[in-house]
């Protein structure tokens, strides 16, 4: 059929001028995720009643929602909502000229906070309880021994997860277009309606996803390397 | 200098402990045996705030203290002035040999860490482990990380150290080695209440000897009393299963 | 806000989203299995002797891995008919766009399930492989009675959770027009101009909910009777 190289390469040019939204939009979001989604753990595994069982309402629901309704969702409320609030507050801003990548970082934490949490769950299950017991009886304080000893033996259990999930987010904000924000997939789409042009314009963005997401898994293979010189050879089958 | 009155202790509706008491004086190697399920982990733990009693009482040097009601400051100050070593020994497994000595000099007590880093490597030094002091507890046999948990405990100079069954998690040819090491700290006055299966080593080191059975102190005394010429059947009993008959007389 | 929210609208919309549940399920249910066969043969490839295969498979998998669902999306139904008409000089632009949408997806969880099969084949003792075979049963016996059944429970966890994301992710069809659950309430909110979009969104989220939530019971049911016989370190 003949693809048009040339034209392929300029979209791919002109889709990687949205890394830095795509980019800005997940790291972002893993900044507010992560402390949110250990806390949620904390209280997934503490069992706060009432807290507990919101928390566990509402992880169930953003993990087992589509994101794509979760993005149409807040992006039907959310702006009304702000105004209305501005509105009767009144404050002078006008919302609607609010950058869309803010919201686009709302829906992705409200989803990623809740896939973090169950994964940080997790993890911090797996570090025995007598590393607990031997912190607080060499005298270091609770808070002191979940910094020093057990979140950095979870962290490292959890990293494989965390790549996933963070590919996953990567991936995921390839919908952002949704909320007229201007990342990679939005500027191949619209470039692909322009030059009626799809086949091309999406396999450009193609090439950016698999060398981000390559990159990433390289960087947390990377990280898990350093982190993990404790760990006894694994074990191979 | 440590005593424990009156210790409860249950889980659910199992009474593990039933009213413990405890002596210990400065110096003391204080060696607790009885049968599996008598409590006797569960009394070190609670003595370390490991497990809350529902009730008893703890003087520390003429401090008193309600072990049930004992806030978070009091838990952390007597862990502060003591030291525990585990039986599966529980080292950090994300912590150098060195840096598991460390941890609680430097976070726990706030000692610079020069001088923190000094006192660990004379520690280790004296558990034979100063040509392991960068090696992480997945690389090292169970004898060499028990001893790091003992140099963990005696690094932080503590007023006494509990042991629970140091070296039951150990194979028969490593045991010696840890035992030797508690020898020489008993022989040098540290204070410590070991629970232990090791009749041997009770009778030659301790100085005071407590059976413990079904959550109660059964007999206690000098070993030449409770293990030579015990005044109760249990205690008799217990020492005929756990020793060969012929080791009897000590 | 600029109108009042009305519970009454989701109530509305559920029976009308809900006619076009038997299409989203019937899409999820041929992915399935397609799907499991491209999986199966990918992890035939990953478990085999010929490191050209292997490779290929790694490189497929870890590929797919990282494309966005509708990148893929797009480019299949853009890419395929283009395609087809160089390559076959066949006209399959006007399929129905299910046969888009199946294809998409079963190229996502062939890898993802490549990926469970090899590391449940994995996980089963290679001790059970042996006794099978030392106690007279065949190569094929074997692995049909002895080694697939403890794989498959192994694997069903993590199966359960990969449909729930084919699920999920299938809700992405709405976008090349096909008239699903997610299809059908676009079109309700554009016959009515937009109006009402919050309470149609909300009830197909709790239709999605509701359906996640129940494959999730399902699968820990048939986990619980599947493991019977096994006892687990914890
Ligand atoms: N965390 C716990 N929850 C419930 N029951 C417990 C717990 N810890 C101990 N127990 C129970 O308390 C009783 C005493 O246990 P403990 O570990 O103190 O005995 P022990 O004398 O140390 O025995 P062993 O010689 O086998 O170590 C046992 O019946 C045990 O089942
Ligand atoms: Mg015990």
């Amino acid at each position: 059929m003949g693809l048009d190289l040339e034209y392929l390469y300029r979209t791919f040019l002109l889709a990687l001028g949205g890394l830095p939204v795509t980019l800005g939009i997940c790291v972002a979001t893993l900044s507010l995720s992560l402390p949110l989604g250990f806390l949620l753990a904390l209280v997934g595994m503490y069992r706060v009643r009432v807290l507990g069982a919101l928390a566990s309402l509402y992880v169930s629901f953003a993990r087992g929602t589509p994101i794509v309704l979760q993005i149409l969702v807040v992006y039907s409320l959310l702006p009304s909502l702000a105004n209305a609030i501005a509105v009767n507050a009144g404050w002078n801003i006008d919302v609607f000229a609010l950058n869309p990548a803010w919201y686009a970082i709302i829906v992705f934490t409200f989803n990623t906070t809740a896939v973090l949490a169950e994964i940080m769950r997790s993890a911090l299950l797996t570090v025995d309880k007598g590393q607990l017991e031997a912190a607080l009886a060499s005298g270091l304080s609770v808070w002191q021994a979940y910094r020093r000893i057990i979140v950095p033996q979870a962290l490292l259990v959890a990293l494989p997860n965390l790549c996933n999930a963070t590919i996953n987010l990567i991936k995921g904000t390839s919908l952002a277009f949704l909320m007229a924000v201007r990342d990679v997939t939005a500027i191949a789409k619209i470039e692909a309606a322009r030059a009626y042009d799809y086949v091309e314009s999406y396999l450009a963005i193609f090439v950016i996803y698999l060398i981000v997401c390559g990159i990433t898994q390289m960087l947390f293979s990377t990280v898990e390397r350093r982190l993990g010189i404790y760990r006894a050879p694994a074990v191979s089958f | 200098m440590l005593r424990i009155h009156g210790l409860h202790k249950s889980f659910h509706h199992n009474k593990v402990l039933r009213g413990v008491d405890l002596d210990v004086e400065k110096g003391d190697v204080v060696a607790i045996i009885g049968p599996s399920g008598a409590g006797k982990t569960t009394l070190l733990r609670c003595v370390n705030f490991l497990e809350r009693a529902d009730r008893g009482d703890m003087y520390f040097d003429g401090t008193h203290l309600d072990m049930h009601r004992a806030s978070t400051r009091d838990m952390l100050a007597i862990r502060r002035r003591t030291a525990f070593v585990f039986q599966n020994f529980n080292l950090f497994s994300n912590k150098t040999a060195l840096e598991n000595v460390t941890e609680g000099l430097i976070t726990g007590r706030g000692i610079p860490p020069r001088q923190a880093e000094d006192i660990a490597r004379r520690a280790l030094d004296k558990v034979g482990l100063s040509n392991r002091l960068d090696y992480y507890p997945a690389k090292l046999s169970g004898g060499q990380q028990q001893r790091v948990g003992i140099a963990r405990a005696i690094a932080v100079d503590p007023e006494v150290i509990l042991f629970d069954e140091p070296t039951s998690a150990l194979d028969p040819e490593l045991i010696e080695d840890v035992l030797g090491i508690m020898r020489t700290l008993a022989h040098e006055g540290t204070t410590m209440v070991v629970v232990t299966h090791e009749i041997g080593f009770a009778s030659d080191v301790a100085s005071q000897v407590i059976f413990m059975d079904e959550g109660l102190v059964v007999e206690s005394g000098p070993p030449r009393q409770v293990l030579a010429a015990p005044a109760e059947d249990r205690t008799r009993q217990f020492l005929r299963r756990i020793l060969p008959a012929t080791n009897l007389v000590v | 806000m600029d109108r009042p929210f009305k519970p009454a609208y989701i109530v509305e919309a559920l029976p009308r989203l809900l006619a076009y549940l038997p299409l989203t399920l019937g899409v999820a249910l041929a992915t399935v299995v397609a799907g499991s066969i491209l999986g199966l043969a990918l992890a035939k490839a990953k478990l085999g002797r010929s490191r050209v295969m292997r490779g290929l498979a790694d490189a497929y998998t870890w590929t797919l891995r990282c494309t966005p669902s509708i990148v893929l999306l797009f480019l299949v139904y853009y890419g395929l008919p283009a395609f087809a008409k160089a390559v076959f000089s066949v006209d399959i632009s006007l399929w129905h766009r299910a046969f888009f949408v199946v294809l998409t997806f079963t190229l996502f969880f062939g890898a993802t399930m490549s990926e469970l099969m090899r590391s449940a084949y994995l996980s089963v003792d290679r001790g059970q492989r042996e006794a099978a075979l030392s106690h007279g049963l065949s190569e094929f016996q074997a692995f049909r009675r002895i080694v697939l059944p403890q794989a498959a429970v192994s694997a069903l966890p993590n199966v359960a959770t990969s449909v729930v994301a084919l699920l999920k992710e299938g809700s992405l069809a709405y976008t090349i027009g096909l008239v699903d659950l997610m299809g059908q309430g676009t079109l309700i909110i554009a016959r009515r101009y937009g109006a009402w979009a919050l309470e149609t969104y909300l009830a197909a989220a709790l239709i999605y909910w509701a359906l996640t939530v129940t494959l999730e019971k399902i699968a820990k049911r048939l986990e619980r009777h599947l493991s019977r016989g096994r006892r687990s370190l914890a």
